[in-house]
């Protein structure tokens, strides 16, 4: 086991190695005399004009099209596995490659008047991370076809929306998302629901990407600096997680892949563990207007200070399993339970604000300045799974097995602003469940498999001047802490190294490491996911 | 500690010191070696000892000058003062004329950034500009109290494609030593599709993937400043074409993009009235050195300004570092973009800047709609809020002006025999032989 420990240590270091290698060689200075010498040069004037879909593509169909603003990018992004092949609790990880995603969008506006305009973007994606490695723990497609490549309308066509404005007023009809709060992070982005394949590597900078877009009536009126955004959304989307025999199932959840494999019944989300059947999920329904969400924001400007508070009606966008029969209810005992998932209401209550100041006479910096985010999210009825609940169920009491709770996820940001472009955040961040118990599950914005969770991020960033800005540099720290009774639940770790090749192509290379923990934990049980991706993107 | 608690710790440190290191790589300074470049020009430039009596009669050389009552760090004599001018009174004219104009109106700005390799970073912005002042630069000057916003910038990136849509509000304060706030920020991404609150630039920081620095683009005030005067001289270029490209695309009064031939461009614009026989512009040559009172440690040793004789526009502004050594140079094209405003109307048609250590060069052409926002206009575009609509006050149209970097503007002339008891200039080694290339080529030579 030692012998084993330590190969991966040293694969672990080799690859960390190359990372380093990779980040210095971009950072030899290739304006001076240098071991790339002229040959970077060349390289760069090849690819300042380099832009053969802008060239031949996007201009041909401008000038057709005068009114028309057309523009797409492809990227490239994959992330190999810095640990070899293992099982790690239920899962066979035999796999290197968590994605080799590519991502080909078309973004088009059709300006039909001067105050109505037509958008409509386009996603193509298909992940080779199925297809172009051998492995048997790898076999998502035959729950969700949609983890290997977008193949249906709804995420193909992922906005097609109008929007009519006027000074005072904007009127956006149709399938979009929506973004609400200012910080890093989800607190009151509450409207659109997300893909979250990445599971715990899911980033804010993909939420653009991972949000599902949803049909709705998207209506905000101005009056000064002021806006009152209001929303009415008929059409319900949940979010996805990721699903067994995908990279980022969580491995602390039985049954094993041999297991799920073997039984259709399991893959397919029908049966559980236990053998307790779960029953086709309810949703909410468009036809239905009872089942519609609504939602209000207010945005308030008073500088340095601006605020806003929100309200939204909505739906949890991940089902709760009621409790709603026995299997065999002849049989005292066969304890299995018959589930239904179900969406149930939500009201959420938000605020924000921000205001911006400058500390004077620090030490080594002198003025800095600073800004100051807050954002906070109280939901109520809220429906946790009690253990204890479903555990009486099943000794035959009765009952949905869920009981009622309030949450609030909340967060601070101070911002810094150091010499150098250097700017550092501090984001600690609060997920609370009012009345915890022991015996709750999870449920929405209260803390996970705990009463709390604090994360303190740290990120910082950076560019460097010598290369004239062109290699960033940034580190984000995620501490996962919880109480009163796991403690600590592991870190994310997290080193973004983004270089842009020219004006069009853009590369990043990004290491994150899981550490701390035990097998169990939010950060803990992915101890063996640490990897290292990049990214290629190209924008026309 | 395990190995892999080892390793992170290590990332971590390495993350944290790279700063410090890749800082020390920064800048490179070699001995003065002479160019040939002006080496056969007539000498246009004089020192004060070797001006006229008629040269000297609209000079005011006094350090001290009676100060103004209610606000002593102003001179006692009202803007826009009247000849014999002190050097302090130029500094507070050319204040007038940032990179972005002080009146109302929609500028569309056509920029570019080229490293000594070819890298080449393009853009296209709209910048709708709300000036508050109604009574134009004066009140600024005088009746706007510290603390008092001055003016708003609303810019929309339109091109390239990676930034199309991406917006910045910008909040000017008037300044003094009670309220150093210069900038308020808020920033749009439609990745993110979230207005942010962003820090006050720091002063010195330069702008992403630019030559210039927050404080080259917005501007300085001259009371934070020591004026003296150096002398005059005669400008004939400022902002040079190569011989790859002859033309520059120029904006008309309705926003399409013209091409204008390189020779027919002069450096204050048409209309401009004391060009020299020969072409060129009189300026006068002045001095600021920052005022320990005002600025503490402030990054540039010194600047100096060579500003036209007519509106202090200024045609030329070096930077010198600390130790004295010229750093930094921005070349401009003035021109008068708001006739009714006279010779408070000249704006900036092309801006040039040369980071020297690092041999960065970035330019922007600007073209002026002339715009009369109204009550609603000022309350809704001018907002953070607005910028989440993804609203473009003007069409956005994309414009890629150069289809390689060798069509980028040549570096500025060093100038390196004028004044030379006030003017260090040392090159860094690697950079004299490109300069040589460029002057035999009449192009940038990567």
């Amino acid at each position: 086991m030692g012998k084993r420990n330590s190969g991966r240590v040293c694969h672990g270091i080799g690859w960390t190695c190359l990372l380093w290698g990779a980040l210095v060689a971009s950072w030899v200075q290739p304006c001076e005399a240098n071991w790339l010498g002229d040959y970077w040069s060349r390289f760069d004037r090849f690819l300042a004009t380099f832009d053969p879909a802008g060239r031949y593509v996007r201009q041909p169909i401008e000038k057709q099209i005068p009114s028309l603003t057309f523009k797409g990018f492809y990227r490239q992004w994959s992330d190999i596995l810095l640990t070899g092949d293992e099982r790690v609790a239920n899962r066979d990880k035999d796999f290197r490659f968590l994605q080799l995603q590519n991502l080909f969008e078309i973004e088009m506006h059709y300006q039909v008047s001067p105050n109505l305009e037509i958008t409509n973007v386009d996603h193509f994606l298909y992940d080779g991370a199925y297809n172009w490695q051998d492995s048997a723990g790898l076999y998502a497609p035959r729950r969700s076809e949609t983890l290997r490549h977008y193949h249906n309308f709804d995420r193909i066509v992922r906005e097609l929306y109008a929007s009519y404005r006027i000074h005072s007023l904007d009127v956006v009809l149709g399938k979009q998302q929506i973004a609400w709060g200012k910080m890093d992070g989800r607190f009151i982005d509450v409207i659109n629901a997300m893909d979250s394949r990445e599971s715990v590597q899911l980033e804010a900078s993909d939420f653009e990407y991972r949000r599902i877009p949803a049909w709705m009536a998207n209506v905000t009126y101005f009056f000064g600096a002021n806006s009152l955004n209001l929303l009415y959304i008929p059409n319900f989307e949940q979010d996805r997680q990721a699903v067994v025999g995908a990279p980022w199932f969580s491995p602390s959840v039985p049954p094993s892949d041999t297991v799920v494999k073997a039984n259709e019944d399991i893959l397919e989300g029908r049966m559980n563990a236990r053998g307790d059947i779960i029953q086709k999920r309810k949703r909410p329904s468009t036809g239905d207007w009872g089942d519609h969400e609504f939602g209000a924001r207010l945005d308030v400007s008073m500088e340095p200070l601006t605020w806003g508070l929100i309200y939204f009606y909505a739906w949890n966008k991940n089902p709760n399993n009621f409790i709603v029969g026995r299997v065999d209810p002849t049989n005292p005992d066969d304890p299995r339970l018959i589930f239904r998932p179900r969406h149930t209401r939500l009201d959420h209550f938000g605020i924000t604000a921000d205001y911006a100041s400058s500390l004077s006479q620090v030490p080594l910096v002198g003025e800095l300045p600073v800004v100051l985010r807050v954002e906070g999210l109280w939901t109520k009825g809220v429906r946790f799974t009690d253990s204890a609940r479903v555990a009486s169920v099943r000794n035959g009491a009765t009952g949905s097995g869920l009981i009622t709770r309030d949450t609030i996820r909340a967060a601070i940001a101070i911002e810094l602003a150091f010499p150098g472009n250097t700017s550092v955040i501090l984001q600690p961040s609060l997920f609370y469940t009012f009345n915890w118990r022991e015996t709750l599950g999870n449920g929405f914005g209260g803390g996970v498999g705990d009463e709390y969770n604090v994360i303190p991020v740290f990120f910082t960033e950076r560019p460097f001047r010598f290369t004239r800005d062109r290699l960033r540099l940034s580190l984000t720290v995620s501490p996962y802490l919880s109480g009163p009774v796991k403690g600590w639940q592991g870190i994310k770790t997290k080193v973004v190294a983004s270089y842009n090749f020219s004006q069009f192509v853009t590369g990043r290379l990004i290491y994150t490491a899981y550490s701390g923990g035990n097998r169990r934990d939010i950060y803990g049980q992915y101890d063996k996911w640490d990897n290292i991706g990049w990214e290629i993107s190209y924008e026309f | 500690m395990t190995r892999k608690e080892f390793l992170q710790t290590g990332i971590f440190l390495v993350t944290c010191l790279m700063p410090l290191w890749v800082d020390a790589q920064g800048t490179t300074s070699s001995k003065f070696q002479d160019g040939k470049e002006n080496g056969d020009t007539p000498k246009t430039w004089k020192t004060l000892d070797e001006l006229s009596a008629e040269e000297r009669a609209v000079l005011d050389l006094r350090a001290e000058t009676p100060r103004d009552s209610q606000i002593p760090y102003l001179p006692a004599e009202k803007f826009p003062f009247s000849p014999p001018y002190t050097a302090e009174e130029m500094g507070i004219r050319s204040m007038e004329f940032p990179h972005s104009p002080f009146w109302n109106c929609t500028l569309i700005d056509i920029a570019a950034t080229v490293t000594n390799t070819g890298f080449l970073d393009q853009r296209v912005t709209i910048i709708p500009i709300l000036y508050l002042p109604t009574g134009g630069f004066a009140e600024h000057l005088y009746t706007a109290k510290p603390g008092q916003e001055v003016y708003r910038w609303l810019s929309q990136s339109v091109s390239l494609p990676e930034r199309y849509g991406n917006q910045t509000l910008y909040v000017g304060y008037r300044n003094d030593l009670t309220f150093t706030t210069k900038l308020d920020l808020f920033a749009y991404s439609p990745a993110l599709r979230r207005v942010r609150r962003q820090p006050q630039p720091r002063r010195e920081d330069r702008l992403p993937n630019s030559a210039s620095t927050f404080d080259d683009l917005i501007g300085r005030d001259a009371w934070e400043f020591r004026w003296r005067i150096l002398g005059t001289d005669v400008l004939h270029q400022t902002v040079r074409f190569p011989v790859t490209r002859q033309t520059a695309t120029l904006t008309d009064d309705k926003g399409n993009y013209i091409e204008v031939p390189a020779n027919e461009i002069k450096l204050m614009g048409n209309d401009y009235p004391l060009y020299t026989a020969d072409g060129g512009v009189k300026c006068f040559v002045i001095e600021a050195v920052p005022n320990p009172e005002w600025l503490k440690n402030y990054y540039v040793g010194k600047m100096i300004y060579w500003l036209d004789q007519q509106s202090f526009f200024p045609l030329r502004i070096e930077e010198y570092d600390k130790e004295g050594n010229l750093v930094f140079i921005n070349v401009r094209v003035g021109t008068r973009a708001n006739p009714a405003l006279g010779d408070h109307g000249y704006a900036v048609l092309f801006d040039l800047w040369w980071d020297i250590p690092i041999d960065l060069l970035s330019a922007s052409i600007h073209g002026f709609l002339l715009r009369t926002w109204t009550e609603e206009d000022r309350k809704i575009f001018f907002s953070p809020g607005f910028m989440r609509r993804e609203w473009f006050l003007e069409p956005p149209k994309s414009l890629m002006t150069l289809n390689s970097p060798d069509e980028f503007y040549l570096r500025p002339t060093l100038e390196r025999n004028k004044f030379p008891a006030e003017r260090k200039i040392e090159i860094p080694p690697a950079l004299e032989p490109r300069i040589e290339a460029q002057e035999r080529e009449g192009r940038l030579v990567f």
